[in-house]
C-alpha cells in the first residue's frame, strides 16, 4: 500500500473481499449520478483493519429530486433496493430532512450502504479533503486520514472507533498531518 | 516482526493487537494481509446471507440499538 500525500492517492493491490467487490459495484452506479465520499468504518477496513462491518457509510452531494430519481432508478436496475422505502420520493425526503437511508442488494439487508447528504461544515469538508484509493479493479474516494482520525478519536470514541483510529495512525504514522487532525478536533468539539 | 506481548486488561490487549496487526499490514504485501483479512470479511457476508434477515427486521434491530 503506497500513500502519496501530494497526489492525495493510495495505491492498493489487495485481494478483493466480497465487501470490496460490492463497494466497487455500488460506486460504479453512484459515480454516474453523484459526487460521493466514503467515510467511517470502511475507510479503516479498505486500509487493512482486521474487522468486518455491516454497513458502508458515505456522503453524496446534495442533488435535486430529478437527479436523485435517476440515481434511484439506476440502483434498482442494478439489483439494489432501499431498506427504508420503495418510494423514491419518500427516500429523497428522508435525505433532505437529514436522515440517512440504506441501500443493499435486493432481498438482502447486510451489508448495506448508509447514504446521507452532508449537513455540517466538516461534512462538506470531506469532499474537498478526500483521497482516491486506486486498485487494479477500480477506484474509490475516501475521507482524508486526518478527518477519519479526528472523528474516530475525538468524536465517536467507542472502543471500535479508537481501534480504527489507532490502525490508521500506526500505518501512516509519518504522513499524517497532526495540525490538521487538531483543527478538525476543534471543529468537532464545538458540535 | 516483534512478538505480541499479552496484556492483562482486555481493552489494552485488543489495542495491542490492533497495533500488531497494523505493523503486519505495513511490513507485508497487500496480497498477504488481504488474504487473511478476507477470511474474516467474507465469512461475515456468508453468515449475513444465510440469516436472510428481512429489511423490516434489520431496521427494527438498528432502531432498538440506537
Amino acid at each position: 500500500m503506497e500513500y502519496n500525500k501530494e497526489k492525495k492517492e493510495i495505491i492498493l493491490n489487495k485481494k478483493l473481499s466480497e465487501l470490496d467487490m460490492l463497494v466497487l459495484d455500488f460506486i460504479n452506479v453512484l459515480n454516474k449520478h453523484a459526487d460521493y465520499v466514503i467515510i467511517s468504518g470502511y475507510v479503516s477496513i479498505i486500509l487493512g483493519r482486521a474487522r468486518a462491518t455491516e454497513d458502508i457509510d458515505l456522503f453524496i452531494r446534495k442533488m435535486d429530486k430529478n437527479k436523485f430519481l435517476k440515481l434511484y432508478e439506476d440502483l434498482i436496475k442494478n439489483s439494489y433496493w432501499c431498506l427504508n422505502s420503495d418510494n423514491p420520493e419518500e427516500i429523497y425526503d428522508y435525505l433532505i430532512d437529514n436522515f440517512a437511508v440504506r441501500f443493499a442488494k435486493k432481498d438482502e439487508a447486510i451489508p448495506n450502504f448508509e447514504v446521507k447528504f452532508p449537513k455540517t461544515e466538516i461534512d462538506e469538508e470531506t469532499f474537498k479533503d478526500c483521497i482516491a484509493v486506486k486498485m487494479p479493479e477500480g477506484s474509490i474516494k475516501i475521507s482524508s486520514l486526518e478527518i477519519q482520525i479526528a472523528f474516530k478519536k475525538y468524536y465517536l470514541k467507542s472502543d471500535k472507533d479508537l481501534e480504527d483510529a489507532k490502525h490508521i495512525e500506526h500505518i501512516f504514522k509519518d504522513k499524517i498531518d497532526m495540525e490538521k487532525v487538531y483543527k478538525y478536533k476543534r471543529i468537532l468539539e464545538k458540535r | 516482526m516483534r512478538k505480541l506481548i499479552p496484556k492483562k486488561d482486555n481493552k489494552k490487549d485488543r489495542m495491542n493487537f490492533v497495533e500488531y496487526w497494523a505493523e503486519y499490514v505495513k511490513t507485508h504485501s497487500d496480497d498477504e494481509w488481504s488474504s487473511q483479512q478476507n477470511i474474516l470479511i467474507d465469512s461475515q457476508i456468508k453468515n449475513a446471507r444465510s440469516l436472510r434477515l428481512s429489511r423490516e427486521d434489520y431496521l427494527k434491530l438498528k432502531s432498538n440499538n440506537a
